[in-house]
């Protein structure tokens, strides 16, 4: 047991700090706003989290809720701009302010440590810290799906303007949905920040947002299992392919152009679809039955 | 010292201008973002130096980069995106299946360079610098700036001027109607990929002769430069994405120039973002960003 924990560790908490960040992502898409914001308010919590506990020795549970707090902010300031875009427009300003929260973190040297990066942060969060975070993000984010708020983000993401016919305030409801998302970013930043010694302002950029983005959209944009399901598949593949050695990146984009090819709206959702069509067939062939 | 700093801009911004042009014809037809765009640049770049360093003339590479690369984009197409178009979903499936084929690409150019930066020979061009009223211009300046108009020019004379380029405005426009006037929609996306492809791999060969550093990852920055342009030319809008690119390159030459290191991309990306806000729609786009309408 312990030397399976020693080699499947790391991956463990990986998977669990990277599945925070989609869910993040998750949240957005969700609401139908295409933000790629997750990145720098991951990055805005995790500075926040790590300036407070290296040069003002904030305790690491403090710096944890200023993390997310701060999250939540820089995300409610956002959603205000940004409710005058949609769609593709939406992904590029939300682009743009995650390069300039990357290279103000690299300017301003004296608070964030600059591209060397921000030291002897206290690594004060393990595998059960996270674990329990990302139990507890889950579930709020399946309890919320199951109300009035994920009906309503629902219907916005299909057809707004069958939302805004329904009295539906868009702009309201998709800064709550940027709010939640900001906040999660936020927690799993300062957890990032927590759990590695170290934070180095190149990790929250474009290679960052295009990861948290394909773990949504290969696991499924509709399902709270799509997230929970694509990061696990693109954290694992890598690490299975190790054998592959220096064909792993090949094998690993092979893989990604087959299985969306094949899976269009992701393998969660489109499983689920399957499954629930499946299902009515079958209800509606014992119906037909019955009445025979 | 500001107008030599516009100068270099405006040779910058029109090799930008052939990387967002074809990044923008295949976001106009299909709507959808080729995150592979960078890889073809990076593959263009590569083709010339292969047959520079195998003896051939530059003129050669240039021509081979661009046919090279002009197939590899419809290769793209065909694998990754046709089946997605089918299904409808392919707004966001094409990110993945892009990413996918730009992971492949790139491995295979790490494989062949050796993971290596590589440079065209000395000689490959003539060092030649010029001085017109005061102004300071390399003979390799002035062959970019020529190579990117021309480009330009033959490429809008065939999308508004040839029934080709009609029946591509055409499939822009409106894919169902023009498919009941006779026109074949793979045909002419085939068509559109080829020269997306094509004027990615020529800028991908004058962007190796400027900075004559060539390696697998040269892609990405200009991938977010592509973004960047087309949105703020407005989508789809080809006179828009030329504004854009000439003034992304003189604001990025400014700014480089005359602000401390770090600060240049947060200015310009702030300016983006400025921009965005108040013309939600892009510098010359017509297609209503903030209308309402249903998304999958």
């Amino acid at each position: 047991m312990a030397s399976l924990y020693n080699a499947w560790g790391p991956i463990l908490d990986l998977y669990l700090l990277q599945l925070g960040f989609a869910f993040s992502q998750y949240l957005v898409l969700r609401a139908g706003v295409f933000s790629l914001a997750t990145a720098a308010l991951a990055a805005i919590g995790a500075y926040t989290a790590g300036i407070l506990a290296v040069k003002h020795g904030v305790h690491p549970a403090l710096g944890i809720l200023a993390g997310t707090g701060m999250g939540t902010a820089a995300a409610l300031v956002l959603s205000w701009p940004l409710a005058r875009l949609r769609g593709v427009y939406q992904a590029i300003a939300t682009l743009a302010f995650v390069q300039i929260v990357l290279s103000l973190n690299i300017w301003a040297e004296g608070l964030t440590g600059g591209a060397m990066g921000l030291m002897n942060i206290p690594r004060v969060v393990g595998t059960p810290g996270l674990l329990a975070a990302a139990v507890a993000v889950t579930y709020i984010i399946w309890a919320i799906g199951r109300t009035r708020i994920g009906r309503t983000f629902d219907v916005i993401r299909e057809n707004e303007a069958v939302a805004v016919s329904l009295g539906v305030s868009v702009p309201r409801w998709q800064a709550l949905a940027f709010a939640l998302s900001g906040a999660i970013a936020g927690l799993f930043g300062a957890l990032e920040a927590f759990h590695s010694y170290a934070l180095d302002p190149n990790i929250f950029g474009f290679s960052f947002l295009i990861a948290t983005l394909s773990y949504v959209v290969f696991g499924g944009r509709k399902s709270v299992l799509g997230p929970l399901v694509g990061t696990a598949v693109l954290i694992l593949l890598p690490e299975l392919a190790r054998p592959l050695a220096e064909n792993r990146v090949l094998v690993y984009g092979l893989l990604l152009i087959l299985v969306i090819n094949f899976l269009p709206r992701g393998v969660a959702d489109t499983l689920l679809d399957a499954w629930h069509r499946r299902r009515l067939a079958r209800r509606s062939a014992a119906a037909a039955e019955a009445l025979r | 010292m500001i107008a030599q700093q516009l100068l270099n801009g405006i040779v910058v911004g029109g090799v930008y201008a052939l990387f967002a042009l074809g990044f923008n014809l295949v976001f106009g037809i299909q709507r959808i973002l080729n995150l592979a765009h960078g890889a073809v640049f990076m593959a263009g770049a590569f083709t010339a130096w292969y047959t520079v360093v195998n003896g051939g003339p530059l003129w050669l590479g240039f021509l081979l980069a661009m046919a090279l690369s002009g197939c590899l984009s419809v290769l793209i197409e065909l694998v990754c995106f046709r089946r997605l178009r089918r299904t409808g979903d392919e707004e966001f499936g094409a990110i993945i299946s892009s990413i996918g084929a730009s992971l492949v690409i790139m491995t295979i150019a790490q494989r062949i360079s050796g993971t290596r930066i590589v440079r065209f020979p000395f000689d490959t061009f003539p060092i030649q610098i010029y001085q017109v009223a005061g102004l300071r211009i390399s003979l390799l300046q002035l062959f970019m700036a020529a190579a990117a108009f021309a480009l330009v020019v033959v490429m809008a004379w065939f999308v508004y001027r040839t029934p080709w380029g009609r029946r591509i405005r055409a499939v822009t426009e409106n894919a169902r109607a023009a498919m009941l006037t006779g026109v074949n929609p793979n045909a002419v996306y085939r068509q559109t990929y080829f020269m997306a492809g094509a004027l990615a791999g020529a800028a991908g060969v004058l962007v190796g002769l400027a900075f004559n550093s060539i390696h697998y990852m040269m892609g990405e920055p200009y991938l977010l430069f592509g973004f960047v342009i087309i949105i703020l030319g407005g989508l789809g809008s080809i006179p828009g994405a030329l504004l854009a690119a000439l003034l992304f390159g003189m604001m990025q030459t400014l700014t480089i120039a005359f602000l401390p290191t770090g600060l240049t991309n947060a200015v310009i990306f702030l300016g983006l973002f400025l921009i965005l806000l108040l013309r939600p729609h892009g510098l010359l786009g017509r297609e209503e960003a903030g209308q309402l309408r249903g998304r999958r």
